[in-house]
């Protein structure tokens, strides 16, 4: 046999034998064993209910109301001190955090504890409190009153007789401490990680366009 | 061998080459190639998301009459609980009157908690694994808004923070969107009150509109959606949180179940600071409107021409 071994190669019946079957029984053995099996996905575990019920970003809030009752039990005793900045006894455990507004009296009416206190001797009842609030935020109250500022819900469409639940400001807002505070918050993705697009610059970087303290007279 | 009988034996070889292949080579190749061919195609046998006979011939969604809606719906239904063993009802409700639904977002009050993501996950019927999310929240560096250096998968203990500001981004459901004018199928529309919405049924998966959107608001299903059971939110709309396929797209579609019946998105409900606002842009007295007019608000990507009716602001 003197044939060369390029001819053999382009030979028909050569090639059936040296490339296409050996190459089916390759993709035969790859469909069989490797394409047929299921990708390995692991089972999906049920979302924390703390992240998409309404519910709870509320009650944490609503538990800031501070001892419920009458008052005047104990207050009918006390003298009242108008400059009282640390609250004793029974209130010790609040602690006010209302920036230059550190006086208790500031707010609450100093003869009448069933009340807040408004303009001059006049007082203000707990179920307004946005009325008190007005007295040094009024530019907030007023977008309040809009809808800009605080949360509604309910519905966008009005039927009748079913008004928008609108949230007051305690209702969010503790008094003593009235920064918004909420810590509830839910992981990052889990998407594929090439799917995720990773920022170019970090916080530290000098080539970053941010407004860092650093490079802050460039802006 | 002698030089003759090589001679007789190149010439055969040219007989057979030009001849083309034997019958045995033939038969040999054809049995090989349709074993392969049925071996590869055999996974679709055992595959879950192989659509019926009603399922293929279904007309697209806006050549459909009443019957023909409620026969799929029917249909769509039963397949739901054959699958999921839910009882699921599937709506459709038409778009309202003199409605065109606008978000205005408060930056200034955003805290990126994620909850939004999450509770739009649980409303919108995402594909838990792998995971699906509209809302993607961009953690910015007070002082500039660098989409280049925002990063969306900042751990969940970076929420909150002083130095940043919190941007999420869904679909702007455009004015003038991109993605429906890419569809080569007509599967994406945009609804009289101007959500833009998907057929999930007549989606081909091409994925041009993905690419068209400039917000990448669009998610692609690579995978089959895995939900678990209890997590399946029965209340589903046609065109907007029905369990999707492998191999469509799907995108926000403002909870249109919900909305066009008159409550809230589901990532404004549960919002906890109240930065997000939904409302009918074509009302003077809705909240939006109110926003709009009162504060300084913009629209991401203003250079690209979208239109988005998706405001952002930072107001207190």
């Amino acid at each position: 046999m003197k044939h060369t071994g390029k001819k053999a190669f382009f030979e028909p019946g050569e090639f059936l034998k040296k490339i296409l079957l050996p190459g089916m029984i390759v993709l035969i053995l790859f469909f069989v064993f490797l394409g047929n099996g299921k990708p390995d996905i692991p089972d999906p575990t049920p979302l924390k209910a703390d992240w998409y019920t309404p519910e709870t970003a509320r009650g944490e809030i609503l538990e800031n109301t501070v001892m419920p009752g009458n008052c005047f039990i104990c207050h009918s005793v006390q003298v009242p001190d108008p400059n009282v900045i640390r609250p004793q006894f029974a209130h010790a455990t609040i602690k006010l955090d209302h920036g230059v507004n550190n006086r208790c009296y500031n707010c609450h009416h100093i003869y009448d504890r069933d009340s807040l206190a408004g303009d001059g001797e006049s007082k203000i009842p707990f179920a307004t409190p946005e009325k008190l609030c007005a007295r040094c935020h009024g530019i907030i109250v007023q977008d309040w009153k809009a809808g800009t500022h605080g949360l509604r819900q309910g519905g966008w469409l009005v039927k009748d007789g079913q008004a928008p639940v609108n949230f007051t400001c305690t209702q969010c807002h503790d008094p003593h401490s009235p920064k918004f505070k909420y810590d509830v918050a839910a992981p990052a993705p889990t998407w594929p990680a090439k799917t995720i697009r990773k920022a170019r610059h970090t916080d530290n970087d000098p080539k970053s366009a941010y407004l860092t303290d650093s490079n802050q007279e460039r802006f | 061998m002698s030089t003759e009988e090589q001679k007789n034996f190149e010439s055969n070889n040219g007989d057979q080459q030009k001849s083309g292949v034997s019958r045995r080579n033939f038969l040999t190749g054809t049995a090989c190639l349709s074993a392969a061919a049925a071996v590869s195609l055999s996974p679709l046998l055992s595959a879950e998301e192989v659509p019926s006979g009603d399922d293929f011939i279904q007309k697209h969604y806006k050549e459909l009459s009443a019957e023909e809606k409620k026969e799929i719906f029917a249909r769509l239904e039963s397949q739901i609980q054959e699958k999921y063993n839910v009882k699921a009802t599937i709506s459709d409700p038409p778009p309202m009157e003199g409605v065109e639904f606008a978000y205005v977002l408060n930056l200034g009050r955003c805290i990126g908690c994620r909850k939004c993501v999450y509770a739009c996950m649980e409303e919108n019927n995402q594909s838990r694994s792998p995971q699906k999310q509209y809302i993607r929240v961009l953690k910015m560096k007070k002082g500039t808004i660098n989409l280049e250096t925002a990063s969306h998968d900042y751990p969940e203990k970076e929420a909150s923070s002083d130095d940043h500001f919190y941007m999420p981004v869904a679909c702007q459901q455009c004015r003038e969107p991109k993605c429906i004018e890419v569809c080569p199928v007509k599967a994406t529309w945009q609804e009289k009150d101007g959500i833009v919405v998907v057929d999930y049924n007549w989606c081909i998966g091409c994925r041009y509109c993905e690419a068209a959107c400039p917000y990448h608001a669009r998610r692609f299903n690579f995978a089959k959606p895995q939900i678990p059971v209890e997590d399946i939110n029965p209340d589903m709309g046609y065109l907007s949180n029905r369990p999707r396929y492998m191999g469509v797209m799907e995108k926000c579609t403002f909870c249109l179940h919900r909305t066009r019946r008159g409550e809230y998105p589901a990532c404004m409900e549960v919002c906890p600071t109240g930065s997000r606002k939904f409302g009918n842009l074509r009302d003077p007295e809705s909240e939006v409107r109110k926003i709009i007019e009162q504060e300084r608000v913009f629209v991401l990507k203003q250079e690209v021409g979208t239109l988005p009716k998706f405001y952002y602001t930072f107001a207190k």
